[in-house]
């Protein structure tokens, strides 16, 4: 696509006007009157946008017209409003126009001179970053809160990357750069520690109000719009925020603020979130545990519990759901609830998931009748693209009638890759395997959802047996009504007290599950409770 | 191959909360630094702006139609940018730069006539066009919703 220009003026233009556009430093061009008519890109950022049209005293008080302009070159130093110092370049363009280049002044274009910074961006490099936050530290400036360090992760740049390609990953990574540029002071230092990760030393603030200020800026900045090449992209940011403290080194105050981001992260991606004591405990606490958690499958750590759920019609059960249970030696029993999270953080549910399946499977199998087994399924197996094979290996191992296997699945599953999930469900479906909606009124509760997939089976979130109100009530009665006439099921879950069952006969639910109908036992307690209880006669 | 002309259309929010005058001056402001910066780019379009909101078409090749638009993200005046188009089209619908004011309230309309006439902007340029009766609700909403 080379073309020469030499017999092409108007593609001269462009070009020369690309290449301004492309410098990192600020040009200016000032007409007669000495009006700019010129910015590029770096002198719209450096100086505010939309500048054309102010002078260029407007800009820089302490610049003076020299009132007989020469036909040579001068150079001056210039002080912004704002106090940031510039070498400037003034050279005649004839016609009383005038091109001004402007540099950061001395001291600041130590840290930014060009084998010192990131070839693709133009940012400080980690080294001279960390060399200037150790001067910032040791300087005379001692008081707690004067110097910040914001960490920053875009959200989804992998997916672009991934999307797109890494040209346009390269030409988003430079937009944020001149965006941070925008939003930064002279002050500041800006450093591109690799990939999409970037770092900030504010300096000279006032306090967390000014650090704060930064953060929502960036957030919102950083959020905006991209158009690239004609593709327009959508990236968020995490920001982490630190602020000097007495006896902290640049290691420490990098690691707090690196904390920070990783809980702005936790917290659901574009925010930021500013460093707290404690931090740093509860990394290392969840840590521990997921050290822990990657060993609890070969330790044999995890069990199933077993709850009985039965058929109002018959009153007699029809099956059990499979309730994972964690033993850890020193820890003791650990709840679903404290690690179930960081096993869907770091991908361990898919593994944990298919050791559940399996070891559900093959224990339904052994049970007498018809009885069926439930499983949860967490969203993230949905993801992991091995759920239908899991499930198909599960069952014929175990020699378990796929209509006895009943998967559990949380609205959450449903609401990402929504085309991709009702796929596998159908497929699951094909199997002969039961599908239930699981914790219904506490997420979303779409009926879109109830329309997507035909359910077999709606389990309605405890809460609303144990609320008793009339709200409550009135909102079982709801989904019951509504389970019915879809052709669903409707299991209602945590049912502890006689005057509870009561209330969900009359609600035409079709199932209860509670500790009023049987507690989750231990796999060899089944076959006990088996024999003081009437087994259902299923025949469909 | 002369380079494709794409339209890039946006709808933002303005955060500049100014009284009447200053708002005045701002949009002159942004008025005159735009048309200088569109010159220069070979941009025309149309802005249309109120109390709550400004909503602007951009048409001029994909390098600097990209780059304005990248200059008008960094602006601060306001947020909540949405993107409504950015495809190639055949001919510009603003050969010349044009703006005009989209409000409610006749005393504020008659306060930047002015303006909007000095402009060229017309309102014909639009018509028969979506585009102009989404960006025209879009604009009225918002002062709506800033009253």
């Amino acid at each position: 696509m080379k073309q020469d220009v030499r017999h092409n003026p108007e593609q001269a233009v462009t070009s020369s006007a690309r290449i301004l556009e492309s410098l990192q430093h600020p040009v200016l061009v000032l007409d007669a009157a000495g009006e700019l008519i010129y910015a590029n890109a770096t002198a719209a950022g450096s100086f505010g946008g939309w500048i054309v049209g102010l002078s260029l005293t407007d800009i820089f008080p302490d610049y003076l017209r020299s009132p007989a302009a020469g036909d040579h070159p001068t150079s001056l130093r210039l002080t912004t409003q704002k106090g940031e110092a510039f070498e400037a370049l003034l050279s005649p363009l004839g016609e009383g126009e005038t091109c001004v280049s402007l540099w950061p002044a001395a001291a600041v274009l130590d840290e930014r001179t060009p084998e010192r910074a990131d070839d693709l961006t133009g940012l400080a490099l980690r080294n001279p970053f960390m060399a200037a936050l150790d001067h910032a530290l040791a300087g005379a400036d001692n008081r707690a809160g004067s110097l910040a360090v914001l960490c920053l992760d875009l959200d989804r740049f992998k997916v672009i990357n991934d999307t797109l390609g890494h040209g346009i990953g390269d030409q988003l990574l430079k937009k944020v750069a001149d965006r941070l540029r925008t939003a930064c002071r002279r002050e500041d230092l800006i450093a591109r520690f690799g990939g999409d990760e970037f770092v900030i030393l504010q300096r000279g603030i006032t306090g967390v109000a000014d650090a704060e200020r930064l953060a929502a800026r960036l957030v919102d900045l950083i959020g905006r719009t991209y158009v690239l090449n004609g593709h327009t992209v959508n990236v968020g940011v995490s920001v982490g925020v630190a602020l000097r403290d007495a006896g902290l080194q640049s290691r420490d105050l990098l690691r707090n603020a690196d904390l920070a981001l990783y809980e702005a992260k936790r917290a659901g991606r574009g925010r930021y979130r500013f460093f707290e004591q404690g931090m740093d405990l509860q990394l290392h606490e969840r840590r521990e545990l997921e050290i822990d958690l990657r060993r609890a499958l070969a330790l044999k750590q995890f069990e199933l519990a077993y709850q009985p759920f039965l058929d109002l019609s018959t009153d007699a059960v029809i099956g059990f759901e499979a309730l994972l249970r964690w033993n850890h030696p020193v820890r003791g029993k650990v709840p679903p609830l404290s690690f179930i999270s960081v096993a869907e953080e770091n991908g361990l549910i898919v593994k944990i998931g298919e050791w559940v399946l399996m070891t559900a499977c093959m224990a339904a199998a052994s049970w007498p009748g018809d009885l069926i087994v439930a499983v949860n399924v967490s969203p993230l197996q949905f993801k992991a693209d091995t759920l239908l094979t899991t499930v198909s290996t599960a069952l014929e191992r175990s020699g378990l009638a796929p209509e006895r296997l009943e998967l559990e699945i949380t609205e959450g599953a449903l609401l990402a890759d929504t085309d991709n999930v009702l796929a596998t469900l159908h497929s699951l479906r094909a199997l002969g395997v039961k599908i239930s909606m699981d914790d219904f009124g506490t997420g979303y509760s779409s009926l879109s959802y109830l329309q997507k997939f035909p359910f077999n089976k709606i389990k309605i979130d405890r809460s609303f047996v144990s609320g008793g109100g009339a709200d409550s009530e009135a909102i079982l009665r709801a989904v019951s009504g509504l389970g019915s006439n879809l052709g669903m099921a409707i299991t209602a879950e945590g049912v502890e007290t006689a005057e509870q069952l009561g209330r969900i006969r009359e609600q035409s639910c079709t199932h209860v599950q509670g500790y009023l109908t049987g507690r989750p036992m231990a796999p060899d307690q089944v076959e006990l409770f088996l024999q003081e209880q009437p087994i259902a006669q299923v025949t469909n | 191959m002369s380079a494709s002309i794409y339209r890039l259309v946006y709808y933002s929010r303005n955060h500049v909360a100014l009284d009447e005058v200053a708002f005045a001056a701002e949009v002159d402001d942004i008025l005159a630094k735009s048309r200088a910066n569109n010159v220069r780019d070979g941009i025309t379009g149309a802005l249309m702006f109120n109390a709550g909101c400004f909503a602007q078409v951009l048409e001029g090749p994909l390098d600097v139609v990209e780059a304005a638009f990248e200059r008008i993200q960094q602006d601060e005046r306001h947020g909540e940018v949405s993107l409504l188009t950015l495809e190639p089209i055949e001919r510009r619908s603003f050969p010349n730069w044009a703006m005009g004011f989209v409000g409610m309230s006749d005393e504020t309309a008659s306060r930047f006539a002015g303006v909007a006439a000095a402009s060229g902007f017309d309102p014909a340029h639009f018509d028969g066009n979506d585009l102009h009766t989404i960006l025209r609700n879009l604009a009225l909403e918002e002062e709506r919703q800033a009253a």
